[in-house]
């Protein structure tokens, strides 16, 4: 290895003498273009010692001037041109960049994959020589990519980091080298050898969110993919991390407004939920109240009170079943994508707004097409899109007459593998330049609307595959349509969970 | 506890409600007939010859509680109706109660308070039928008497002397007194008193006699 060094160091000085020659040469003679030319980009392009290195190694520099253009480079920090083809130039720009920042270069911690890249000569055979070189320029594109790039060993202990996963971590140089991946994504599998991650099994969507961990110990959501590499002759696995934070934070946003509408649309509809849960309550404390006297008043008819305890059970689910789902449609959850019932996702929602109907002197008809498949996606965000269009057909309805009020919702299977479902009202229909403006949000056509349902319902329509539009009726009032994907890896519903 | 006639008809869409309240009520020993909607019950209305009272649904999917009472009104019908409601705001209150309601309840209603209502309910409803047949009655007798009877019925009633009441129809004082006595008989009247007390239940005997 010191031969080596030496020979490299040797072949170095040369090449500066050359080429300090060879610009006193061109100083005396500034008609010659490509010197000229030389100097002007030495002078311009110093920074970008990356090419320079590139083509170094192209002409088969030996691995010590390899191994410290690289470390320049790093030193530097800046992006590379590839665009010259002038590689005499760009050899010479190498040369003099080379020493610009040899102190730098010096003074910069070497890293363990550079070690073994000089190592790496002492094997001998030409293309154990020509290996360690590709892996040092693999390595230097990782560095300069904007995404965390970790290279680990099959014992999971990091080999290279790149500039971006140092940042990301919040390790400082080098100091990246040695630790286990482990430690960095807590969450991923320890022993991600060669054997889990061959090549040929490579899963296609091998991404995984995760929760990574900084070297204060501060988590953060991160997205993280795993490869397998061929990194100095051994398989070691590339892992990919980009930091989530800001992309949960807009997720966790639109919830949270999704949410607030939700909320407020309960809010609308406190009345008539109130009157929703009073209803089996009158029932309960009426029944209660009569099997107390029927208790009193001999002789005892049993018959009578078994039927008063059973209506009591009954009226009890019914009035917890009103007050769960008002609690499934305020609670703050995750998305959940589960396979569920489009049919069963209107009847709550109609229950839900029931009241508001009667009060409202409205009539709702369901009419679902029996055994549809089902479909994948989160029940709340569903019944949220339900309830938005519902409520909307409701007021539509308000300046009709009392006779002309109905809504009528209809959820069929279209082309096979798609459920539509469609909410239309009797009312004056929509003019025509709305069209196009209503599902934008904080558009809206109600005195005191907030212009956030369609919106919402669009974006949750959209993030579940399908989409949502509205029609005019021929007669009048309009239907409002949207659509959802048949989940193709759901098993089949229950039949009896239809109506 | 109560007359056996006593019929309570209980009207609300939610079956449940429904046949909660048709057993408390049944429980306090009344007949109860329970219907869930407004149409169903106009349709097969009985004839509220018995005591009665409607125990009604504000909020009916049909025809409104309210609407309902208007058209029972309308019908000139004595039936006392108890309003109960879950979601009671003074307006609909007040325009029930002006409408003749015998009370207006919160869902969940209690016992304690569904029960006594019907009974006031009840009472109010036999003594509309008490007064409703006792008026029927008079008209009855009244039917019986010929045109002078009439005449002096309603000169008498004013309480004119037989001498008045003779100058004024231009017939025989004498004559007056056997017309009197006729219509003290068929009218069922003890005294002058008597007669004037029947009378003011139905308003002027004239109007009536008109009618007739």
């Amino acid at each position: 290895m010191t031969a080596l060094s030496a020979t490299a160091a040797l072949t170095v000085l040369i090449v500066v003498l050359i080429v300090l020659q060879f610009r006193r040469m061109q100083t005396s003679m500034p008609t010659d273009g490509l010197p000229v030319d030389a100097e002007l980009s030495a002078q311009r392009y110093n920074n970008y010692a990356f090419a320079a290195a590139d083509e170094a190694a192209d002409l088969e520099q030996p691995a010590k001037a390899v191994a410290d253009q690289t470390n320049i480079r790093r030193s530097a920090g800046f992006r590379p041109t590839r665009s010259s083809g002038r590689h005499i130039v760009h050899t010479h720009l190498a040369m003099l960049s080379r020493r610009r920042f040899r102190r730098t270069s010096l003074e910069d911690k070497l890293q363990p994959c550079h070690v073994t890249s000089r190592k790496e000569p002492d094997d001998g055979s030409g293309t154990a020589a020509r290996q360690p070189r590709h892996d040092e320029r693999f390595g230097a594109t990782l560095d300069l990519l904007p995404l965390a790039i970790l290279v680990a060993d099959p014992q999971g202990k990091t080999l290279f980091a790149n500039a971006a996963a140092e940042k990301l971590f919040g390790y400082s140089r080098g100091e990246l080298i040695g630790v286990a991946v482990g430690e960095l994504v807590p969450a991923l599998p320890l022993n991600v050898g060669g054997a889990d991650l061959a090549l040929g099994s490579r899963e296609a969507d091998g991404h995984r969110d995760l929760v990574a961990k900084r070297r204060d110990g501060t988590e953060f959501p991160a997205e993280v993919a795993i490869n397998p590499v061929s990194w100095e002759s051994e398989t070691c696995t590339l892992t990919i991390v980009i930091d989530r934070t800001e992309r949960y934070e807009l997720l966790r946003n639109r919830q949270q407004l999704a949410h607030l509408t939700r909320v407020s649309t309960l809010g609308e509809l406190a009345g008539s939920l109130a009157h929703e849960l009073n209803q089996p309550l009158t029932a309960i404390l009426s029944n209660a109240q009569a099997a107390q006297r029927f208790l009193a008043t001999e002789p005892v008819n049993p018959g009578e009170v078994r039927e008063i305890l059973h209506d009591l059970v009954d009226d009890t689910h019914r009035a917890s079943e009103v007050i769960r789902k008002i609690r499934a449609l305020v609670k703050k959850g995750d998305l959940e994508a589960a396979p569920l019932s489009v049919a069963s996702v209107i009847r709550d929602v109609a229950l839900l707004v029931h009241s508001d109907a009667i009060v409202r002197g409205i009539r709702m008809r369901v009419a679902v097409t029996p055994e549809l498949p089902p479909v994948r996606g989160d029940k709340v965000q569903l019944q949220q899109v339900v309830l938005n269009l519902l409520l909307n057909a409701f007021d539509a309805l308000e300046a009709r007459p009392a006779l002309d009020r109905e809504v009528d919702i209809a959820v069929t299977l279209e082309a096979g593998d798609t459920i539509r479902v469609a909410v239309r009202d009797s009312g004056s229909g929509l003019a025509g330049n709305t069209f196009d403006k209503m599902f934008l949000p904080f558009f809206t056509s109600k005195r005191d609307g907030l212009g956030l349902g369609l919106s919402i319902s669009r974006s949750i329509v959209e993030m579940h595959g399908g989409c949502i539009w509205a029609e005019n009726n021929e007669d009048h009032g309009a239907t409002f349509y949207f659509t959802l994907p048949t989940g193709a890896g759901a098993t089949r519903s229950v039949p009896g969970r239809h109506p | 506890m109560s007359e056996v006639s006593s019929t309570v008809f209980v009207v609300d869409d939610d079956t449940a409600v429904c046949r909660a309240l048709t057993r408390l009520i049944r429980s306090a020993g009344y007949c109860v007939e329970s219907f869930e909607s407004a149409h169903e019950f106009m349709e097969c209305r009985p004839y509220f010859k018995d005591c009665a009272c409607l125990v009604l649904d504000v909020g009916l999917p049909d025809i409104n509680g309210l609407e309902l009472q208007n058209e029972l009104n309308a019908a000139n019908s004595a039936l006392p109706i108890i309003f109960i409601t879950g979601d009671s705001d003074i307006a609909t209150t007040v325009r029930a109660m002006k409408a003749g309601a015998t009370d207006f309840l919160a869902k969940p209603v209690s016992d304690s308070e569904l029960l006594p209502a019907i009974e006031n309910a009840l009472r109010v409803s036999s003594q509309a039928l008490a007064n409703r047949t006792e008026l029927d009655g008079i008209h009855g007798r009244m039917a019986r008497l010929t045109p002078r009877e009439r005449e002096v019925l309603a000169l008498l009633v004013e309480g004119r002397p037989n001498k008045q009441v003779a100058c004024k129809l231009g017939i025989a004082e004498k004559t007056i007194k056997v017309h009197r006595a006729r219509v003290m008989e068929k009218m069922e009247a003890h005294s002058l008193v008597d007669l004037v007390r029947v009378i003011d239940k139905v308003g002027t005997p004239l109007a009536h006699g008109q009618r007739a």
